[in-house]
Formats: structure tokens, C-alpha cells, sequence
């Protein structure tokens, strides 16, 4: 286990590695994070009257990207069921960043019901046992229930593979199979409960409609695999993940008949809202209409209009979802569409009018934006660290076990730096050898920098030189890089060290270090910085312990 | 491998000092720095009101009391009166008598401690136009302002909570914060409420209200006789709302906004006291209930003693 916790950290160390445009982009997400922090504070020190909701309407944005962000997460079960279930090996080889494009997405959706709430600090009171969960009556409840178990599902299905691979064996469907079965009816729990949330309100008629469930999830299968097909076009573009152009296209295909169903249903709806045309359908009328003059979200409603069902014809056909530019064009178009479809679009006219029949135009003040923006960014930097971190794994450039190519001198080094001058009695080298129980140490010059290495084996050969009988026929064996002068006792470690030391740097790796070791028929290697300062030693017992784990 | 379990003690500890930093920031943050102390924690460690026996109540009333001293530099009772066994609440409201003056709705705020700046109002008399249709409250005017009432083309609607034997915030409540005591009446521990307000999405009649800002009132304007379900002192970020005035009506007396009414339009009483008023307006008139399509079963009940 204590070897698996490792080499987490090893891979763990690849996210502050990259180049300058890695660290401009972290570097800018940061910002925007501390931005919307700044936000956050300010909100909890003054209250939620910060922002533009009132008791009319009495969520507003961030409940609106919450419930986006529950549809991007279920959308990951897109993936898993080619790639799973059906073995479609081009989709196989990516559902990886689908699951954890999920794990972002959930805990963006946790970050956005912890800033709704007037009191964060009791989110407690929620949890069973310790808190008083008011489970099953409440949806709210399921909610707490579907989302971190989802969370903790595709956490572990990732990790595993991972960690799989990371080792270089294929996962045991045995072993992680029905973690994946339980994760597609989970992946429609987690936007089904959702639904519900809105759906099971009597008092709000625009949400009390049995076909909000199944809207959820069709515009969630457009807008998530929309979102994912970008990020796959980007992450084949920076690193060296190879996406088979056809696991694009098969996913455009699936969110063409997705975003069909959706257009379905919401001509259902909106067939049933007008044509019967009871005081139920005021909100929808406010909505693509406005009411009383108030026509806040009408421009916004239509325009997700537009976009989807333009979306939905590029994705429908073959040559327009097989063009880049086209297919692009319908990815954003989709996710803007369903952004406000089912963002603004739905949470608001629940509140509007309220239910004593007045109507409060909300439109999201600027801390509410600020805070929304840094939960985006926050959102981003995770799946950017995660990607980091499981892209060397993925590619096979990150192996451990028997392949240890990832290793480096820096992680199996003993750092424990003790060296000696030329200058130091070989017999007080000899002391020092036998109290710290090590073989050998480096010698350095006055201004620290490596010059040779004294080892055990130069002293015994330099015992051995006054009985020239036993050292002609052990010498080879114990000591080949021995010199021929002959010395006495009362020498220094200068006169009788192996000089020049063979050094390597922090980041040579594992093999090279091996190579090294045999090739020269050495026992350590020092391992210096820049400057030639001794860093540590890796020895051979450093390499046997990394081999043997 | 001591080497990574060094690596990950270390780890472990940076993060569990980043963690403790973060919650004391946090918490920080929240409240003043002058209340961050041992009051602090004992209110954040507060049991739920229905789980907490009476000694344990007694501790919490005491530490409440305290800070509500500190701060409004007067001493305020906090009451603990429990449901009068055979007692369930009724309410009823003469449409054909209300004149629309709004003394209920003030008379409540006097009564009920809420904030005046942000201003929160638990009685929303709504106006409609005679001859209009007003099933459909969209008709209706929450914020008319004429020199005098009533106004001869309208009449007036108030509405508050409807204490439903039925409530869907009862049942949306993610932490139980919210209940239905054994005399009818729909209670908000302020303790314990985390202000998510899926219960005012849940509420069919807009009766429940948020506390968005620090609450603002003078002390001299704060009712020092309280009730730890009804109207104490609140807090930022939790959710409020009528409760028939629980600290009057629980001492047998009548809610404010039911003696505030010039013209006697407010009743109240005990449901299964056959002999009540409340009981004599619901056999002997023309009763209905807001929105009784959504089977919430209120305790609030709307009748025309005359015809207007």
C-alpha cells in the first residue's frame, strides 16, 4: 500500500511540470479563483443580500450552474456505455476523461450549493447520524445522497484504472465491472433526482411537469459530450493522447439523437403550456414572451433556442459533424443553448411570477458572476491538474513496476549528504564509513563540488597493497578501478579516492541509473546539482529496494 | 518506502494545518472577530432542538440569552413554552371585512422581532380589483399605496403562513430544521436552518422569508418577550416565518396581527374546541382555503361574513 501512496505522489509531482503556457494558464485560473474567493468572503461577511436574489426568487445563478453542471456529470455515462458495454474500442480508449470530467463537474456542483447556502459552515446538519438528513423525505436530501456517491463512484473507477495502468496491466473487469454497471443508473439518478427536486414542488407549476425528468437528461446527453468533444480536440492538440477521430464523430452522432429528444420534449411542454393556456402557463410566458411588460430572459431564451435546433441539424448530419469547423460551431452552440435553457431558463421562471403572483425580474449581480466565475476557474484548474496527473499515466510514459522508467535519482536517493575533503585521514574516513553503516561518500573541494568518491573498497585496497600477493588476485574482484601507486599508512582520502566520481543528476531515471551502476562496475552513483554539490547517493542497495517493491 | 510515508505524514500534515486554517478562516470570516470565542463553538456544536433534552435546552436558552444581552444591551427572555395538550391552532381571516390598512402586517413586525433594514414583513396583504378575476393572484397588487383605504373598486387579501397540516417545506427540508409541532404550528429552529431555501421554493403561498443580510433592528424596538421557535433575535442566512405569535398563543393569548385588526376581520382558536370562534366561523360560513387544489391542508381559513 505504502508503495501505491508513492507513487500517487510521484505522478501527483507531474502537475507543476509544464511549460510556460501551463503555468500562464494555471497562473490565470489562480487568479480567477482568488477573484472569486475575494467574492465569496465578501458575501459571507455581508449575506447573500450581495447578490440579486430576494425572497421572490429565491435562487438564482448559482443554483442555475449547479443544475447544468449535474448534467455534464451524467453525461460521462455517454462514454461508459460504448466503451464498456459494448467494447467500442476508440471510445474505450478516452472514457477515462469523461470520468474524470465528471469528478470535475460534481465537485463544481458541491462548490455551487456551498456558496447558495446562508450557512455554510452548518453543511453538517445535513449528513446522517452526526446531522439530521432528512431523508427520503426530502429530494434535497437524495440530492446529497446521488451526487457524492456518484462522485466516489467515478473517483474510484478512474483512479483504478489509473492505477492499472500505471503498472501496466489491463484492469480486471472483475474487480472494477460492476462498479461501471452501477454507475450508468446512477449517472441517470444523479440528473433524474435533480429533476425531481424541481419537479415534486406543487407550488411551482412551470417546474410541477413529469416532463422535466426526462428534458434533464436529454439536454444533459447534448451539452456534456458537446463540452467533452472540445476538450478531447484540445488534449489531442497539447499532449500526446492519440483520440481516434471516430470516437468524435460516434459521440457527435449520439449528441445529434440526444439533442432530438430534446427538441422533442420541449415542443411537448410548450405545446401543452400554450394550447391549454391556464394561469399555469404564466411562467413560460414570461419566459419566451415576458409578462407585464418584464422581459428579461426573452432575448436569452430565444437565442438557446435558436442555438440548439442549429446545433441540432449540424450534428445530424454526417458531413457537418465530420467538419471540424462545423462540428466545433454546433459543440458551443449546444452548450450555450443548454447553459440557459436549463440554467436561468428553468430556475427562474419557477420564481417568476412568484406565488402570490408578483413578478421580480432577477438578473445575477456582480458578486454572484464573480463567485460563479471562480468556481468555473476552480473547475478548470482541477481537470487540468488531473489531466496532468493521469496523461503521463494514460500515455505510458509514467510505469511503475516492473517497467520504472518514471523513477528518477531524485526519489530513491539517500539524501543523506555527508562527504569528505581530500584533506580527511583515510582512517577517520574509515570511522565515519563504519558508525553512519554506509560504503562509500563523496569528496568534495573547497567549495563543495564533487571531485571523487572514497569508498570501503579503497581502504581495503589500500590495506591490501602492503600484501601485493593477495591483492594481485582479490583486486579485480573488489576493487577494479584501482590505482597503481603504492601508498602507506597516515594517507589522505585525496590520495586514494576514485576521482573523477560518477555523478548523475536529480532526474536521471531509474535505467540510466542502472546502466551507469553495471556499465562502470560501480557501486553508487553521486547524485549532484548544477553546481556539482553532492545531493545524495544512490547505491546499488537503493536500486534493489526499488526493484523489490 | 520509509521515505513516501515520510513524504506522506508531511503531506498529511500540511494539509490537515491548511485544512485548520481554512475552517478557522472561514469561520472567521463569518462572524465578528469579538464573538469568535467559546460561544462560538458551542453554538456551532448545538444538537437539533427536537433531540436536545430539557437540561440541554436550558443551556442553550441560557447561552442565547447572554449573547442577545450583549448585543442588544437589554435582557430578552427566550421562551421554551411547549404545545398545550387538545390545542390545534386555527385561523381565520373575513375577506368581507378587511379593509386593506396593513396595521396586521406591522403590528406583526413589532411583535415578531423581524429585521427592518433589510425590512422582512411575514403578512403580505394583497389588493385586487373588483369584478376582476382573482383566483389568479398575478392580478393582484402587493405594494398599492393610496392616502386612504379602503379604496371603493377593490378589496383586500392578506396572507401569511397557512400553517398547512400538510406542508410541503416540512417535507423539502434537507436537515429537519424545519417541523410541524403538536399544536398545529409550522416552526423554524434558526439554530439549526442552513439557508439553502428550498423551502421557500416549496411554499405555495410565499410565506417563508430570508434573512439575506444581517438582520437590522434597534434595540429598543426588540420585543424582549420571546419563544425559541417563534420571534427571537435571528441570524444571517436562515429562514423565518409566521408562527401564529407561538410566544403569545402558547400563554393563551391572541396573535399579534389577530388584536391589531380594527374591524375584527382576525379570528383565531382552538380547532378542536367546538365551542371557539374559529370553529363557529368555519360551520357557520362560506369557508375556503388558498389554493386547496394542492391538497396542502391549511389551518387558515378565509370567509364572507356579509356580502359586500
Amino acid at each position: 500500500m505504502a508503495h501505491i501512496i508513492g507513487n500517487f505522489f510521484i505522478a501527483l509531482r507531474q502537475v507543476y511540470k509544464g511549460t510556460k503556457g501551463y503555468y500562464v494558464w494555471v497562473g490565470s485560473l489562480l487568479l480567477l479563483v482568488l477573484l472569486g474567493v475575494s467574492a465569496y468572503l465578501d458575501q459571507v461577511n455581508r449575506g447573500l443580500i450581495v447578490t440579486a436574489m430576494r425572497d421572490q426568487v429565491s435562487w438564482g445563478f448559482y443554483i442555475s450552474n449547479f443544475t447544468f453542471l449535474v448534467g455534464v456529470a451524467a453525461a460521462a455515462v455517454l462514454l461508459v456505455i460504448p466503451a464498456y458495454l459494448y467494447n467500442f474500442k476508440p471510445i474505450k480508449e478516452i472514457v477515462l476523461f469523461g470520468e474524470l470530467l465528471a469528478i470535475t463537474a460534481i465537485t463544481m456542483c458541491i462548490l455551487f450549493i456551498m456558496v447558495d447556502m446562508g450557512q455554510p459552515l452548518r453543511v453538517w446538519h445535513i449528513l446522517p447520524i452526526i446531522g439530521a438528513m432528512h431523508f427520503p423525505a426530502s429530494l434535497l436530501a437524495w440530492d446529497v445522497v446521488v451526487l457524492n456517491g456518484y462522485l466516489a463512484i467515478n473517483t474510484v473507477v478512474a483512479f483504478y484504472v489509473l492505477y492499472r495502468l500505471s503498472i501496466g496491466k489491463e484492469y480486471k473487469m472483475s474487480v472494477i465491472g460492476p462498479l461501471i454497471l452501477l454507475s450508468i443508473p446512477w449517472a441517470v439518478s444523479i440528473h433524474t433526482v435533480t429533476a425531481f427536486l424541481y419537479n415534486g414542488l406543487s407550488a411551482r407549476p412551470y417546474w410541477n411537469a413529469s416532463i422535466l425528468a426526462p428534458r434533464f437528461l436529454a439536454s444533459a446527453f447534448c451539452s456534456g459530450p458537446a463540452l467533452m468533444l472540445i476538450l478531447f480536440q484540445i488534449i489531442r492538440k497539447l499532449s500526446e493522447v492519440e483520440i481516434d477521430n471516430r470516437a468524435i464523430f460516434k459521440i457527435a452522432e449520439l449528441i445529434a439523437y440526444a439533442m432530438g429528444l430534446n427538441l422533442f420534449f420541449l415542443g411537448a411542454e410548450v405545446f401543452k403550456e400554450f394550447y391549454s393556456g391556464s394561469i399555469h402557463s404564466f411562467p413560460i410566458q414570461y419566459l419566451y414572451f415576458g409578462l407585464h411588460g418584464k422581459t428579461a430572459l426573452v432575448p436569452w431564451i430565444w437565442f438557446a433556442t435558436g442555438a440548439n435546433i442549429t446545433a441540432f441539424f449540424l450534428f445530424l448530419f454526417p458531413k457537418t459533424r465530420q467538419n471540424f469547423t462545423t462540428l466545433n460551431m454546433a459543440c458551443v452552440l449546444v452548450i450555450c443553448g443548454v447553459y440557459i435553457e436549463k440554467g436561468m431558463g428553468l430556475v427562474i421562471p419557477g420564481f417568476v411570477p412568484d406565488t402570490l403572483g408578483e413578478i421580480y425580474e432577477y438578473s445575477p449581480s456582480k458578486p454572484e458572476v464573480l463567485v460563479a466565475v471562480g468556481i468555473w476557474a476552480a473547475g478548470a484548474l482541477l481537470y487540468t491538474m488531473l489531466l496532468k496527473f493521469a496523461i503521463p499515466i494514460y500515455t505510458g510514459k509514467l510505469r511503475f513496476g516492473i517497467k520504472r522508467e518514471g523513477i528518477i535519482a531524485k526519489n530513491i536517493m539517500s539524501k543523506r549528504v555527508l562527504s569528505v575533503t581530500p584533506e580527511t585521514p583515510v582512517e577517520e574516513v574509515s570511522k565515519l564509513l563504519i558508525s553512519k553503516n554506509i560504503s562509500g561518500v563523496p569528496v568534495v573541494d573547497k567549495e563543495n563540488k564533487v571531485i571523487g568518491v572514497i569508498s570501503e573498497s579503497d581502504i581495503i585496497f589500500n590495506e591490501m597493497r602492503r600484501e601485493p600477493q593477495l591483492a594481485e588476485k582479490v583486486g579485480d574482484l573488489v576493487m577494479p578501478n584501482m590505482k597503481g601507486d603504492e601508498r602507506g599508512p597516515g594517507v589522505h582520502a585525496g590520495d586514494i579516492m576514485t576521482s573523477p566520481a560518477v555523478t548523475a543528476d536529480e532526474d536521471t531515471h531509474l535505467k540510466e541509473l542502472h546502466r551507469l551502476i553495471m556499465q562502470k562496475k560501480i557501486k553508487r552513483v553521486i547524485v549532484v546539482n548544477e553546481a556539482g554539490h553532492p545531493l545524495g547517493v544512490v547505491s546499488r542497495a537503493d536500486i534493489l529496494r526499488v526493484l523489490g517493491s | 518506502m520509509k521515505k513516501t510515508r515520510e513524504m506522506k505524514r508531511e503531506i498529511d500534515i500540511n494539509r490537515r494545518t491548511f485544512l485548520k486554517g481554512a475552517a478557522a478562516g472561514l469561520a472567521g470570516a463569518m462572524l465578528p472577530l469579538d464573538k469568535a470565542d467559546a460561544s462560538f463553538w458551542e453554538a456551532f456544536f448545538q444538537k437539533h432542538f427536537v433531540e436536545m433534552n430539557d437540561a440541554e435546552k436550558q443551556k442553550v436558552i441560557q447561552r442565547l440569552e447572554k449573547e442577545y444581552e450583549q448585543k442588544y444591551k437589554k435582557a430578552i427572555k427566550v421562551g421554551l413554552e411547549k404545545p398545550i395538550p387538545g390545542v390545534l391552532f386555527g385561523y381565520g381571516l373575513d375577506l368581507s371585512r378587511c379593509i386593506g390598512c396593513r396595521r396586521c402586517e406591522y403590528a406583526c413586525v413589532d411583535e415578531n422581532n423581524q429585521s427592518k433594514d433589510p425590512q422582512i414583513h411575514w403578512i403580505t396583504v394583497l389588493r385586487f380589483k373588483k369584478g376582476e378575476k382573482w383566483v389568479d393572484l398575478e392580478e393582484s397588487e402587493k405594494y398599492y399605496n393610496p392616502p386612504l383605504v379602503p379604496e371603493p373598486d377593490y378589496f383586500y387579501m392578506p396572507v401569511q403562513c397557512q400553517q398547512c397540516e400538510n406542508p410541503p417545506c416540512v417535507r423539502s427540508c434537507p436537515t429537519q430544521a424545519t417541523w410541524k409541532e403538536p399544536d398545529g404550528i409550522v416552526v423554524v429552529d434558526y439554530n439549526w436552518c442552513i439557508g439553502c431555501r428550498y423551502c421557500m421554493a416549496a411554499c405555495p403561498y410565499g410565506a417563508r422569508r430570508f434573512n439575506w443580510g444581517e438582520p437590522g433592528r434597534k434595540s429598543e424596538e426588540i420585543n424582549p418577550n420571546t419563544h425559541y421557535l417563534g420571534n427571537r433575535p435571528r441570524y444571517k442566512g436562515v429562514v423565518e416565518k409566521c408562527t401564529f405569535c407561538i410566544q403569545r398563543t402558547r400563554n393563551g393569548r391572541y396573535p399579534a396581527c389577530v388584536e391589531a385588526c380594527p374591524v375584527g376581520a382576525r379570528k383565531f382558536g382552538n380547532l378542536l374546541d367546538p365551542d371557539s370562534e374559529i370553529r363557529y366561523a368555519i360551520e357557520h360560513k362560506r369557508v375556503f382555503r388558498l389554493k386547496e387544489d394542492l391538497n396542502t391542508n391549511p389551518k387558515f381559513y378565509y370567509f364572507f361574513a356579509y356580502g359586500v
